[in-house]
């Protein structure tokens, strides 16, 4: 009788461990909850080989679990001190372990750029995110909206964009920014549609900062 | 065949019985409806989340499962004397260990395909959509299931509980590593070391070929080659453990 | 062609094979040890030393000796769970580590142990399976085999509720869910009350008349004296004497115990000048007389006293005693 516990008790705990010590691993690479003073720490974090070593083997579910963090991590900074530092090395960590999920790329991409007006670190992860998906035409969407939104480069996007609508599964929408943005048509025109097109798919968040700018555009 | 499927179906009666295993059920039937309960978090991918949950979950809990029950298989049919009364009737070493071999896979097995269907009927239900191609992952956790089972088994016909599930626990974290260790190997420092490193190479589960979690979350199945090379693998792999197993618990003796 | 030739050769006679065919014994241990390493020290300790024995068909053998005297060692051997150190053991010709030399082989483990969760009726089962006995087959056997041994309301009891005593009667019955033609029982008494010991003797003496070869272990012999048609006496793994019971201990009624119901204190002193000890038990006298010659005459005496004689009983020697004498100072059960 006393065995049979005791085996369920080892087994038990080995398990709580076993998992306590994953979300540990996570908590540490997701680092939402680090104090500024240990953010330096972090950049000498070795980020992706370490963590997706650590995962054995369940490395979407740790992705899951850093992309869980990443977002509630945005939430939190939106509603005080809108400071999203970390936003993109968690969003590189959630990409380490699990490249084929396109959201992070997506979401990380967009807090960099509008967020924290860093849109070249914002390309530099949906690069990242179309060598490893280059079949994705959100991507390439995305893209070619940061290209025309925040660098106003027209011939990139429009290259972009081209080439998204080019791509399985693109919605028709693709097709005719690719075309507007290849004639360069007034750009005030060309983003609102493009934030218009934000407010109408893309998720709370992305909504709320599209309607934002559409605001400061006077669109609305 | 019968005597080992006698063996195997006790077993099975023998291990269903123990309360852990409904510990382990229950826990795992929380931790998908937990990630259910998590999805709106997640920015509308709350259906990869269960999904990922629902797999890493199944196969983590059925990998402890197999190693802490494993481990206290033999050693318990040692410690009670009743192995003696069943390795007396016509029965070989063998037959014995195969039959513990068998079900004790076959326990693990039920459960992770239960916290499968558990999980399809969960995603249907919340996403109205069924995704089918898990199974293909779940076929795969199978084959390393099996290995894992042969570890644990022959870890367990010669040394004890503690060390067989540490053995065991470090066979799988490591047969995670098989893949890099050649890189490793590559570069090291002496060949000593080099010659080590290749070794463990050969010798390790490559556990990597039966993860197909990363594919099936993304809606991709897991294709009919990948599929028969994991079996073919798991499959060789369990039965030359086996064998090992076998030679070993041959020999032993039952003071 | 080897093939064409072959059939031309005269049949083999059938006088002329006879010869080798000579009916194989149940069991034959020749110049059987076994050496133990102790696991930690690897110090080796000799736990059967050079045993030779036959058992012959249809004969029950009792295998004495104190404990430690190397008996459950030696069936061990028998039943292939060890390997002898040295020497050959032959069930029906064959080697105990081959499953097939098993196959009409009942075991009953010293204080037997079965699967706690399973119930009687389905350990059974599991035997019944590993003898590749059919379902039918075996639950029948087993059902016949649970009433004999009174069982049967508790075919569906978990084994974890079982006694000390119904475990054994549980371990008789799997012994003999196969119809052995040999059965290796050691310590079978042990557990069970006096009726169930009355009971098991009872069984094995018709398993014997069946044809039934059963060799037995015990460490005590009162137990098995009325029971075994020879012993083997093992002492420090050596077979110290083999024989009939009444051959071995025939001088080992130690003296006659008569029991009286009254007795004056003349007839006991003269009974205890003549060398007898005499002694008040409760309400009783009781006389022991060392020489079988000389219990007529005090028997006599009594008699014409008018003394009211209870019992007259013979005092054999017990096995301990036996090791006393037989083996001296050395006798001491080895620990």
């Amino acid at each position: 009788m006393t065995a049979r516990i005791d085996r369920a008790v080892v087994a038990g705990v080995a398990c709580a461990g076993l998992l306590v010590a994953l979300a540990g691993l996570i908590e540490r690479a997701a680092g939402s909850r680090f104090e500024r003073a240990r953010e330096e720490e972090l950049l000498y974090y070795p980020s992706g080989f370490m963590v997706r070593q650590a995962a054995l083997g369940y490395e979407t579910a740790a992705a899951d679990i850093a992309w869980l963090r990443g977002v509630q991590y945005y939430g939190e900074h939106r509603l005080t001190d809108q400071k999203f530092d970390m936003i993109g090395h968690v969003m590189r960590i959630v990409a380490d372990l699990d490249p084929q999920f396109v959201e992070p790329y997506v979401f990380g991409a967009f807090v960099l750029a509008q967020e924290l007006k860093q849109p070249e670190r914002g390309l530099e992860l949906l690069e990242r995110g179309m060598r490893a998906n280059p079949a994705n035409w959100r991507l390439a969407f995305e893209t070619g909206f940061l290209h025309y939104v925040c660098r106003h480069d027209f011939a990139a996007a429009g290259r972009y964009f081209t080439w998204a609508s080019r791509m399985p599964g693109h919605p028709d929408y693709a097709e005719r920014f690719a075309a507007f943005a290849n004639e360069r048509a007034g750009n005030t025109g060309m983003a609102v549609l493009l934030w218009k097109q934000v407010l109408a798919t893309g998720n709370r968040y992305m909504q709320d900062v599209a309607r934002r700018e559409l605001e400061r555009l006077e669109a609305i | 065949m019968t005597r080992v499927l006698a063996i195997a179906r006790n077993t099975l009666r023998e291990v269903a019985r123990e309360r852990v295993v409904l510990v382990l059920a229950m826990f795992g039937l929380a931790l998908v409806v937990g990630a259910q309960a998590l999805s709106p978090l997640a920015l509308g991918e709350g259906r990869k989340v269960v999904i990922d949950f629902g797999l890493a979950g199944a196969s983590l809990l059925a990998t402890t499962l197999a190693v802490f029950l494993g481990s206290t298989l033999l050693h318990k049919e040692l410690e009670r004397r009743t192995v003696y009364s069943i390795l007396a009737k016509p029965i070989r070493r063998e037959e014995f260990l195969i039959g513990k071999f068998l079900g004790l896979w076959f326990t693990t097995s039920m459960l992770l395909a239960g916290m499968a269907v558990i999980l399809l009927a969960v995603v249907t239900l919340a996403y109205r959509d069924t995704p089918w191609q898990i199974l293909g992952a779940v076929g795969l956790t199978l084959m390393e299931l099996g290995i894992v089972t042969a570890v644990v088994i022959l870890f367990s016909s010669f040394t004890t509980p503690a060390l067989t599930a540490f053995f065991a626990v470090a066979a799988t974290v490591a047969g995670h590593f098989a893949e890099d260790l050649r890189y490793f190997a590559s570069q090291g420092a002496s060949p000593a070391v080099q010659a080590l490193t290749q070794g463990a190479y050969w010798i390790l589960p490559h556990l990597d070929v039966f993860n197909a979690r990363g594919l099936v979350v993304h809606g991709l199945s897991v294709g009919p080659d990948r599929l028969a090379f994991g079996f073919a693998y798991g499959l060789l792999y369990a039965i030359g453990i086996m064998v090992l197993a076998g030679v070993i618990f041959r020999r032993r003796e039952f003071r | 062609m080897p093939r064409d030739r072959k059939a031309h050769l005269p049949a083999p006679s059938l006088t002329s094979g006879l010869r080798e065919v000579e009916p194989l014994p149940p069991v034959r241990l020749e110049n059987v040890s076994k050496v133990y390493r102790d696991p930690m020290t690897l110090r080796p300790f000799t736990a059967v030393d050079g045993v030779s024995l036959t058992l012959e068909r249809g004969e029950i053998l009792g295998l004495l000796g104190p404990n430690g005297a190397g008996k459950t060692s030696t069936i061990k051997m028998i039943l292939g769970l060890t390997r002898p150190t040295r020497g050959v053991i032959r069930i029906e010709g064959r080697d105990p580590w081959d499953s097939d030399a098993r196959k009409r082989l009942g075991y009953l483990p010293e204080n037997p142990c079965f699967y706690d969760h399973l119930g009687a009726a389905e350990y059974l089962d599991l035997v019944g399976a590993l003898f590749g006995l059919s379902r039918v087959a075996s639950r029948r056997r087993s059902e016949a085999l649970l009433a004999r041994l009174g069982l049967a309301a508790h075919a569906r009891k978990p084994l974890r509720k079982f006694s000390k005593g119904m475990t054994q009667r549980l371990g008789i019955c799997q012994a003999l869910l196969n119809e052995p033609s040999l059965l290796v029982l050691d310590e079978p008494m042990s557990g069970l009350d006096p009726i169930g010991r009355a009971e098991a003797k009872q069984l094995l003496r018709e398993e014997r008349d069946k044809g039934t070869t059963i060799l037995l272990s015990s460490h005590v012999l009162s137990e098995t004296e009325s029971l075994c048609d020879r012993v083997a006496i093992l002492h420090r793994g050596r077979v110290h004497e083999v024989g009939g019971v009444s051959e071995l201990l025939s001088s080992g009624v130690l003296e006659w115990e008569i029991a009286v119901d009254s007795l004056s204190d003349e007839r006991a002193a003269i009974l205890r000048s003549r060398g007898h000890s005499v002694q008040s038990v409760g309400r009783r006298w009781v006389v022991r007389v060392e020489r079988e010659s000389e219990v007529q005459e005090v028997l006599r005496d009594l008699v014409q006293e008018r003394a009211t004689i209870r019992s007259v009983e013979p005092r054999r020697e017990s096995l301990e005693d036996y090791f006393v004498r037989a083996l001296g100072a050395d006798g001491r059960p080895a620990s």
